[in-house]
């Protein structure tokens, strides 16, 4: 965290805790957001991004890049994907896991 | 009310060979368009390994049917897939509904993107992405 002050002495920082750095980050993304890049980047929703509207349950290649090996789905923390589309991917990736498509668990 | 669209995939015994497959598949179909159902498309994916074993199969012949069709379609291709033999797993998708507010999200967006564009001042439109895929 000092990493911030040897940046940019003397600018003060809005929130001690990490939390409030948290919530900084997360925000307008201005000129502050280049300050902390580096710990915490922020996460952009892939399916956004790309304009994926529509999750499909057969593509498999872009669903396996949100489960890790184990074959867990992972909370929207993980991938920064947006409520709608976290809803979406994971409707999706447990189709793909009735059809066998995708793992429920490895072994 | 128009007809719904289904996803109907299938995954085939294995040790099945490829005349065999093709026959399923036509039986498939069959049970669908028995139902008042129209094929759309039928992709077959060939032979691919499953994610699990489904039986005691570590590999399977995966078929797609899309079909048009009202409700009383799916309940009678699942009853009849489940006495079929040879196929090992089996799942039906409604999709039209997904796929038409997709389509909708779509022509908003481009509907967006072209009144950006027609109005040059403020701020530039951001660098377009190209081939949206899926």
């Amino acid at each position: 965290m000092s990493f911030s002050g040897a940046f940019k002495p003397g600018a003060s920082r809005p929130g001690g805790k990490p939390g409030g750095g948290r919530g900084g980050a997360g925000g307008a993304g201005g000129k502050e957001a280049g300050k902390r890049y580096f710990f915490r980047r922020r996460k952009i929703c892939k399916f956004c991004a790309d304009k994926i509207d529509y999750v499909d349950y057969k593509d498999v290649k872009l669903l396996s890049a949100f489960v890790p090996e184990r074959g867990k789905i992972l909370p929207r923390r993980m991938f920064g994907t947006c409520a709608e589309h976290q809803r979406k991917l994971t409707l999706a990736l447990k189709r793909a896991r009735n059809i066998a498509l995708l793992p429920f668990t490895a072994d | 009310m128009s007809d719904r669209v289904y996803e109907i995939l299938f995954i085939v015994d294995p040790n099945l060979g490829e005349p065999e497959v093709d026959a399923l598949t036509a039986q498939v179909q069959g049970f669908a368009e028995k139902e008042g159902g129209r094929i759309q498309k039928v992709e077959k994916w060939g032979k691919k390994r499953l994610a699990y074993a489904v039986g005691k199969h570590r590999e399977g012949s995966y078929v797609l049917i899309v079909a048009e069709g009202g409700s009383a379609l799916v309940k009678e291709v699942e009853r009849r897939i489940r006495v079929t033999d040879g196929i090992i797993r089996f799942i039906t998708v409604r999709v039209d509904e997904e796929l038409r507010r997709a389509e909708g999200r779509r022509a908003r967006r481009a509907a967006d993107e072209a009144k950006r564009k027609s109005r040059p001042s403020a701020r530039p439109a951001p660098a377009e992405v190209e081939g949206v895929q899926q």
